[in-house]
């Protein structure tokens, strides 16, 4: 008895169950699509569909700054570099480097969580591929500037830029080519 | 890898080697099979090429700054690594976690075991052939992706626990938007049933394949789901209990041996699928009794934990995922280690691949769970 036997009903087992899952798949031919066209055919941009929390590319707004670096010690790998001297002539402090190597960054959010100012946040923004990986190094400061105070306890706090614009402004001129024999698109 | 093969003339071992860069193998892993003709003499895994020293790294962060480190030890199972992680820190210091925080992490835990699942068994089914239901699966999977960036700001790196605590409390709506994904993922745990689960072609590749006993399972260290599906009921979540999981109504799905035997790999597959069931359960349970309160207990913001030892596990998704951590009562840890489930289940793969099918060995993996930055950190 039989094996033959046998092996005509793992056929015909095989060919129902096959039947059960083609007609899931099959359902799947009248039902929306899932999948969206990434990049360019989203009724809106990407980055302004993604939730309130989305962690991208790290900014800073020097203008609330106070250059206590806690950020810088807050990150575990080290991808924020800041340097804070002290100006003989006026006697503050002045901001001289804030800059981010977001190649370096792995987007975990300690040194947002820890800034007292509210001056460094993730934006929204993720889509910084570039041809060179230094130029990931976003430099915040571009002439040295005093650092701000913070704000007493009975004071608003001070007003900041709108998030991602700083650094959507950054990745942009680095896509405009500045002069003709440097920087842009290689 | 250099012994000395007995051969004859006439009868001789070919060595094969599967991997590193396979597509079966779930990253960098390379077997390297021992053949006789399709049968395998022994099939021995070679680890190590995803090694990144994240417990090395331990020793030179401070205690919350390697908590983003943990996100890296397993991109599957994020939630738990960070809550093992945590948990070691916090019986380290003697933190009390406030109880909305203890019902928020079994939340997001339960919600990575679900999307942890959908990835394994949809590479099971990938690997074996059938490519739609990994498809199906990865969308759902896209679903849970979005909850969490909703809550915590990344999609796989999630880094959301801290010690003492969570980091973020949940945002508006996403209670609701959680409920509505198990409204509408119980279903499609069915469907998945009816898709493939018991498609005869897929029984017939793993049923009666690769069974492991008890004994061999617990010899061998499984843990988790492998170690459940070869019938030994152990539970970290039940019979350790840790966080808010008391207080949780659940059942420990055990294998049957519904198509062959217990401890084969249909069993390790199915086991799986009722795990996806009884997480809905627990989350709906959280929804429904979800405290208000704190989500973070206070903790200095660089502490410095007494001199001492502590070993913390939690249940991960693939088992039993444990911190052994030494502090000498600097801010920076002694020293760490990282048991994995990973580890586990690949160790038995030599002891198991004897007699099998070269083609088998694809079945043994994917069912095993094996996951190549887990087991090397």
């Amino acid at each position: 008895m039989g094996s033959f036997s046998e092996y005509l009903a793992n056929i015909g087992r095989s060919i129902v169950t096959l039947g059960d899952g083609l007609a899931v798949t099959f359902s799947y031919l009248l039902r929306k699509p899932f999948t969206i066209q990434y990049p360019d055919r989203t009724e809106k941009p990407v980055v302004a569909m993604l939730p309130e929390r989305s962690r991208g590319i790290l900014e800073i707004d020097i203008n609330v700054c106070t250059g206590c670096s806690i950020c810088a010690k807050q990150c575990p790998i080290d991808c924020i570099h800041i340097e804070v001297v002290k100006d003989e002539e006026t006697k503050q402090r002045v901001l001289k480097r804030f800059d981010i190597d977001v190649a370096k960054c792995m987007f975990c959010g300690l040194c947002v969580e820890a800034c007292p100012v509210s001056g460094l946040r993730h934006t929204h923004e993720f889509e910084g591929s570039m041809s060179d990986v230094h130029r990931l190094m976003l430099s915040f400061v571009d002439k040295p500037q005093p650092v701000a105070k913070p704000a007493k306890k009975d004071e608003p706090a001070p007003e900041t830029k709108p998030v991602g614009s700083i650094v959507r402004k950054l990745l942009a001129d680095w896509w405009k080519p500045a002069n003709p024999t440097s920087g842009g698109p290689r | 890898m250099t012994e000395v093969l007995q051969s004859t003339p006439d009868r001789e071992e070919l060595i094969l080697n599967m991997g590193p860069h396979h597509p079966s193998t779930h990253g960098v892993l390379r077997f390297i099979v021992h053949t006789d003709g399709e049968i395998m003499r022994k099939a021995v895994p070679d680890v190590g090429y995803l090694h990144r020293g994240l417990e090395k790294i331990a020793e030179l962060q401070t205690y919350p700054g390697y908590m983003p480190f943990t996100d890296r030890i397993n991109y599957l199972e994020v939630m738990f690594t960070n809550m093992a992680y945590a948990t070691a820190v916090e019986k380290l210091l003697g933190t009390e976690v406030p109880p909305r925080a203890e019902v928020l992490r079994v939340l997001v835990c339960e919600l990575n075991r679900i999307a942890s699942h959908q990835i394994t068994l949809g590479c099971i089914t990938m690997d074996l052939g059938a490519f739609t239901p990994f498809v199906h699966l990865l969308r759902e999977r896209e679903r849970i992706n979005d909850l969490m960036e909703a809550l915590c700001g990344n999609r796989l790196t999630f880094n959301y626990m801290r010690i003492g605590g969570v980091s973020q409390d949940v945002p508006d709506e996403w209670l609701k938007q959680l409920e509505a994904f198990l409204d509408h993922f119980e279903p499609v745990i069915d469907e998945f049933d009816s898709l493939i689960s018991y498609n005869e072609i897929l029984i017939k590749r793993m049923g009666e394949v690769a069974v492991i006993c008890a004994e061999d399972a617990v010899g061998f260290g499984l843990v988790g789901p492998n170690l459940r599906a070869s019938g030994v009921d152990w539970d970290v979540r039940r019979d350790l209990p840790y966080g808010a999981y008391p207080q949780m109504d659940f059942q420990v799905p055990v294998g049957m041996g519904e198509k062959g035997t217990v401890g084969d790999c249909f069993d390790r597959f199915i086991i799986r699928v009722e795990e996806m069931r009884q997480s809905c359960k627990i989350l709906r349970q959280c929804l429904a009794n979800l405290p208000e309160g704190d989500i973070k207990a206070k903790v200095p913001k660089m502490p410095r934990p007494p001199k001492g030892e502590v070993y913390s596990c939690v249940e991960g998704a693939r088992g039993e995922l444990g911190v052994y951590l030494i502090s000498d009562g600097t801010p920076k840890p002694y020293r760490l280690k990282w048991r994995t489930g990973s580890f586990a289940g690949l160790s038995i793969i030599e002891h198991i691949s004897r007699g099998l099918m070269i083609a088998d060995l694809v079945a043994v993996i994917a069912t095993l769970d094996v996951i190549a930055p887990e087991m090397d950190r």
